[in-house]
């Protein structure tokens, strides 16, 4: 029997119903060792990392769920308040310490500890501030699960997946960013509501930098399997490239246009977590626009990470898919990874 | 086509797809107007109106939701992080304004308005704040959506379960308080956690007042169809009625402590009442603890209150009230229970 809410009057010194209460197996093997159960922590109990946690656990995607932060009070109150709905959701074991050896065996850590994007403030600038909390998160947790897959959600989320991965040791498959999942489904929204269709139909991808100079992957946008650029050459509706890059910009400024409006963004984030975190853990190998070490694809040489197509599943990235750039994409993400790197190159990491 | 987003350079003047971008059909008949289409309102996008819903948005629980509240940037915020999960979600219309007019023809408003609950103020203390509120929010919202159901969160729950009843002018069975559905999940994960066994094969109600006269009915707990006050005396387990008292007390400091500790509660609240939404807009006939006129069960005759009771839930909204057997010790704090509420209610003038 485990105690982990409120200290309770249930129990030794209390009430105790435990004796009797269930009468054992005779002879009862322990539970197949090839059972596995699924472990996430989440490194932030912030607003990402409570939306996060919490979506994983509406949608059922762990067997325990484990919240980690600095702020012991804050952890405490967090952790009790998903525990208390345990009657509306199947059994999740969920546990809360400052102590990261709480994390030990966990299939996945997310990582979304760090300063919150301040209304003006670009992603890079945010980067010093985030670098040394990394020095001190990053080791203990691949010493408690040395087989896990790491997922940075932190921003600016390029550079502190490099920083992870080289604290970490680990190999880069299993150090992935969240990078441009969400921007691209702020894409595939807004598309989508213009179309009046639905946002899973629309195919359409944003890469590189998370951030100022992502990359729209406008010649390869489907929509139900219609390529969009090929069916406006076809109608021959005029568009302006001009247009097409309007279009972008408001992808990336909508997150600053809702951390303005409600002081920081969760909820799309935590859903966007919470399907990487899926295709991760229940091998779905779909393909999702994240944060990859880019070096060797598409041209691009430095040691940076960034978002490429890449296929999720249980060993982490499984592959970088093969899609064809134009000539003016190609050299927009080459110029992103720049932006990365100079970045990188003046922090001396 | 519509444009519920960021503004975007899609459309006319930008970038306009929609010419030619589907061929509709022939001939085509308008939707089956029996199709069911469900709107929910949650009025307030504070953090208990936002954790339900987005947990209503994660369980694919309503085909639209409409978010209110006075302030329109936060509001318009809320609606946009919410929008940008589309590629992560079945498709779901939703839309806020400060204008109760979005709120039309919902089948669920969920109100969840009003002061949040400061460190150590009881619940009653923040019913003059918030009867005045509601004075402003009931009436539009029943007025745009007459034959919707409902529900109320905002504290104290039973007495503005009751100001909204007033207000509404609707058959008692279409206003239902949130009232201890939580209390009750937070007694049972209590009770589950002891014995290692899972929540919801606890049988378990706190009844009475969301607050701190609500009654735990003991006598009636089981646990996987045993009942477990005659385990303990068939097991000769000793127990004082104190020990009961405390796990009880346990139970109504478990809201105190979580907003001590984070400032507010919010995840348990929205997975509840998502939980009550699902009962009433699925048609479960699931019995749930939560408040309804109580006037007439129990041997409740003094006044018109709500309070919580074992109430069954489905598409008409309360269809009937359980009769589970209380002692005579729980039916007498159950009355005093719902003099508590009724003293406060006549203090105001509602």
């Amino acid at each position: 029997m485990h105690k982990s809410a409120s200290g309770s009057t249930l129990g030794p010194g209390g009430l105790d119903l435990t004796q009797a209460f269930f009468k054992p197996i005779t002879n009862a093997a322990p539970p197949s060792p090839t059972k596995r159960q699924y472990k996430i922590s989440v490194i932030g109990a912030g607003n990402v990392g409570m939306a996060i946690a919490q979506t994983i656990l509406t949608q059922d995607l762990t067997d325990e769920l484990v919240l980690v932060d600095t702020n012991a009070d804050k952890l405490r109150g967090e952790m009790l308040d998903l525990q208390h709905a345990a009657a509306f959701l199947p059994r999740t074991k969920i546990q809360a310490s400052v102590d990261s050896s709480v994390t030990a065996g966990s299939d996945l850590c997310i990582v979304t500890a760090g300063a919150r994007q301040i209304p003006g403030e670009s992603r890079l600038n945010l980067l010093q501030r985030n670098l040394n909390l990394f020095r001190a998160i990053i080791p203990p947790l691949v010493r408690y699960s040395p087989d896990t897959t790491l997922l940075i959600v932190s921003n600016p989320v390029d550079i502190l997946t490099y920083v992870a991965w080289k604290l970490s040791g680990l190999p880069s498959n299993r150090v992935i960013g969240s990078g441009t999942n969400l921007d691209s489904s702020r894409f595939r929204f807004l598309i989508a509501d213009h179309l009046d269709v639905n946002a899973q139909d629309v195919q359409a991808y944003i890469v590189g930098e998370h951030g100022d100079s992502s990359v729209a992957l406008w010649s390869s946008i489907s929509i139900g399997g219609v390529p969009v650029l090929s069916f406006l050459e076809n109608q021959q509706i005029a568009y302006e490239k001009e247009t097409l890059e309007n279009i972008h910009k408001s992808v990336v400024d909508s997150a600053y246009e809702v951390i303005r409006l409600k002081g920081y963004t969760s909820w799309a984030i935590g859903y966007s977590v919470a399907n990487l975190a899926r295709s991760i853990l229940r091998d779905q190998r779909k393909i999702h626009p994240v944060s990859v070490l880019a070096k060797g694809f598409y041209g691009i040489d430095g040691e940076v990470f960034l978002s490429l197509p890449a296929q999720l599943g249980r060993g982490g990235i499984l592959g970088v898919t093969n899609v064809h750039l134009n000539e003016e994409e190609t050299l927009r993400l080459t110029d992103s990874a720049k932006t990365i790197l100079e970045v990188q190159t003046q922090l001396g990491i």
